[in-house]
């Protein structure tokens, strides 16, 4: 017999394997939540929730570095909560990932009890647990990649079979090239990532099932529903509008951002100590354990606001430093007013990309632990005026089973009873555009356009004899090219000779069913239809760690030597 | 007046861009399109992508038909391999047809040039600083449609590059018109 031949896989990252290959396991749904995560997986009738051997289905996500030998919220118990601000643990990796130490939520992770250390010139922050009084130096992918084993070792011990193949759960705000780092950190995990599901579509599938559930109990023809569904966790908040029948949900909209519980939380510790980001600065052992027990104290004081409308938080930091101050629901929502604020503004944001408006809406989903707050509830409420919260999800268990759904869908699996005949169709969360007209950013794949997709836009040479054009691809939604995330640069070059504004430079994005983008680049000449030079067809995202650092230094060298026009229309 | 006469044979004759002249403020009424390969809009037109009957098809028959081709082509529920790629591009396809018969306004004009198919060049009567994107919408969607199609004539399975020239010819054009009015 002749053996196949051996065929490379590509050198990037994300590897362009077909997510879907044909493995007869079924994958298994995770949800790594910035505070917590969980487990699921269809059971061949229904989704499960998987427990640790303390027999939870809800564990804390951190890594401690105690002793050498790291360990995670999964399989150890702190033994007092304060350990895990000790500054051993880290936690908040989903807040970290993939971010450069320029980015302002790297900055707010200052705060934290481990160490973070920026140089702010764009290049990826040093994080470090505090091990035997030694900072040591890890990353947040290998800390996550300590964690999902810890997950995957779970499974397999519950499975009682080998797991590979995963969907996870992300923020909607998530960068092209925080996905990379998520794919990353699995690999490093032995994990193969079939999927990487925007939390709030998790949902919605998880809201196709159960209505195309009630559509066949009740014979009815299922006629479509619409959805808002509102996810706040702990590091983000996002929002979908799913339009869904016969268990064919289509994502209408997505809006995300980087504000969640944690933001709550550091307002608050500010509002009790307006000195803390100071005074935790230097990180000496007795600041952080100051800073633990002022969290744990804000935390629970937090928590206490969402079943009473007043409580008292009294604490003693040691040193003569305590803190016994009355806090209401009012003050509550004073100091965090802006981040609610936010919140009401994405979920408009969203009615608005899918053009309807609240009365189209025939159900409003929240979930995330922040679903618990009753300003949050509120908010929602107001908006979507007085509209009767759907009742049926478990806010903190509704994305991991909406994972675990698509886990056994797109590992092929059918059910006898049609619960898995269900589709999601994907809309990019975030625009995908180019550098141009100057320090613009001009979207070719506009937000909320339906995946796969394959959209161009034409552009000109600014200069008269401009033979050389510099492809600074960039997602987001900042009108400034760098208010957006860089995913990768090219150059074009041997651009024939020609007056400024006329060779067509068509930017062509296309991004496939396994979610792979590619940008391609062909320049024309004015009555030629073949391209003047070979077609570049490049791969996205190109950048690594450093591409804040890197944009900078794109622009410094090149300026605007090698711009690009969107091309107008010759009057 | 400059007008775009795209033919529905394998050669385009496309001597100037397209353009928009004339008058913003009677949308509907006097915005007509310029162009169109008539055969190919019968051969491929948005309502047989869907299966659905034109014109007489409701909103919600459009919906229905999308989401049952959806699940017929959507890559997600391609378990070979080897047709992703086809069904992807049927299912990019498809997504263009429904954008346009879901969305009233365009539907309606996309009706209003299919009824006028047996003229054979359309002038073009919109303002060209006017930001009727709405017209320059459908013109998209027509002429990306053809572009999808004649690429397919083109070659068979696979982005291959044989016909990139006239596809991305027609697509400069495309964008053309849509550029023009931001």
């Amino acid at each position: 017999m002749v053996e196949p031949a051996y065929t490379v896989t590509s050198d990037s990252e994300t590897t362009g394997e077909e997510k879907s290959t044909t493995f007869p396991e079924i994958a298994i749904g995770i949800d790594i939540g910035t505070s917590q995560c969980s487990v699921a997986v269809w059971n061949g009738s229904q989704v499960e929730l998987l427990k640790n051997t303390r027999n939870q289905k809800i564990m804390k996500s951190y890594v401690t570095f105690k002793d050498n030998i790291p360990s995670g919220g999964v399989s150890s118990q702190l033994s007092h909560e304060d350990e895990m601000f000790s500054g051993a643990a880290i936690f908040n990796m989903k807040r970290l990932i993939g971010r450069v130490d320029t980015d302002p939520v790297v900055h707010a992770c200052k705060n934290l009890p481990f160490l973070v250390q920026t140089l702010d010139i764009g290049v990826r922050p040093l994080i470090a647990p505090l091990v035997n009084n030694m900072w040591r130096s890890t990353t947040p992918e290998e800390v996550l990649a300590i964690f999902l084993v810890e997950l995957r070792a779970m499974a397999e011990a519950q499975l009682k079979r080998r797991i590979r193949n995963v969907v996870l759960t992300v923020p909607v705000s998530f960068s092209r090239f925080q996905l990379t780092r998520i794919e990353r950190a699995c690999a490093m995990a032995g994990l193969h990532v079939l999927r990487l599901m925007p939390e709030p579509t998790a949902v919605a599938l998880l809201y196709g099932q159960q209505q195309q559930q009630t559509s066949h109990e009740n014979m009815g023809s299922g006629s479509e529903k619409i959805a808002l569904i509102f996810n706040m966790g702990a590091g983000y908040c996002d929002v979908a509008v799913t339009a869904t029948a016969g268990g064919v949900s289509q994502i209408k909209a997505l809006a995300g951002s980087t504000i969640g519980g944690e933001d709550l939380l550091q307002n608050m510790m500010q509002h009790l100590l307006p000195d803390s980001q100071n005074l935790f600065k230097n990180h000496g052992i007795k600041e952080i354990k100051q800073m633990g027990l002022l969290r744990i104290a804000t935390q629970d004081a937090i928590h206490r606001l969402s079943s009473q409308s007043c409580t008292q938080v009294d604490v003693d930091l040691g040193d003569g430093l305590k803190i016994c101050k009355v806090v209401d629901r009012e003050v509550f929502e004073q100091v965090n007013r802006k981040v609610f604020e936010k919140c009401e503004s994405l979920i408009i944001q969203c009615l608005q990309d899918a053009k309807l408006e609240v009365e189209d809406l025939d159900d409003v989903i929240i979930v995330g632990g922040c679903s618990y707050i009753p300003r949050v509830k509120n908010l929602v409420n107001n908006i979507c005026k007085g509209k009767k919260i759907y009742e049926g999800m478990n806010p903190l268990e509704a994305a991991v089973c909406g994972a675990a759904v698509e886990g056994a869908v797109a590992s092929g699996i059918n059910d006898p009873f049609g619960n898995l005949d269900l589709l999601t169709i994907q809309a990019t969360p975030l625009a995908i555009g180019i550098r141009a007209d100057g320090n613009n950013f001009v979207p070719v794949i506009p937000r909320d356009t339906t995946m796969p997709a394959r959209k161009e836009l034409v552009f000109t040479t600014v200069h008269d004899n401009q033979t050389e054009a510099l492809i600074l691809v960039y997602e987001g939604e900042g009108k400034k090219a760098e208010e957006n995330h860089l995913l990768g640069y090219f150059k074009i070059m041997g651009i024939p000779a020609a007056p400024k504004g006329v060779p067509e430079i068509n930017v062509c994005m296309d991004i496939d069913a396994a979610n792979v983008l590619r940008v391609l680049a062909i320049v024309l000449m004015p009555g030629s239809r073949e391209p003047a030079i070979p077609v570049m067809e490049v791969r996205m995202p190109t950048v690594d760690d450093d591409h804040g650092w890197c944009a900078q230094a794109l622009n410094r060298t090149y300026g605007a030597s090698l711009d690009l026009l969107t091309l107008r229309k010759k009057a | 007046m400059d007008v775009v006469s795209l033919s529905s044979s394998s050669s385009l004759s496309m001597s100037m861009p397209f353009q928009f002249h004339g008058h913003n403020k009677q949308r509907g009424s006097n915005v007509r399109f310029g162009t169109v390969s008539c055969r190919a809009t019968r051969q491929e037109s948005l309502y047989k992508i869907l299966s659905v009957s034109p014109g007489s098809a409701t909103m919600d028959e459009i919906k229905r038909a999308y989401r049952s081709m959806a699940l017929r082509y959507h890559p997600d529920v391609c378990h070979d391999p080897s047709m992703k790629e086809e069904s992807t591009r049927m299912f990019v396809q498809l997504n263009a047809a429904y954008e346009t018969l879901s969305n009233p306004n365009l539907r309606a004009q996309y009706d209003h040039e299919l009824g006028l198919r047996s003229k054979v060049v359309m002038n073009i009567n919109v303002g060209s600083d006017d930001h009727e994107r709405w017209g320059s919408g459908l013109h998209e969607e027509v002429i990306e449609l053809k572009t999808r199609s004649r690429r397919r004539m083109g070659h068979k399975g696979g982005s291959g590059s044989c016909s990139w020239g006239s596809t991305s010819r027609m697509r400069t054009q495309n964008m053309k018109g849509r550029h023009s009015f931001s």
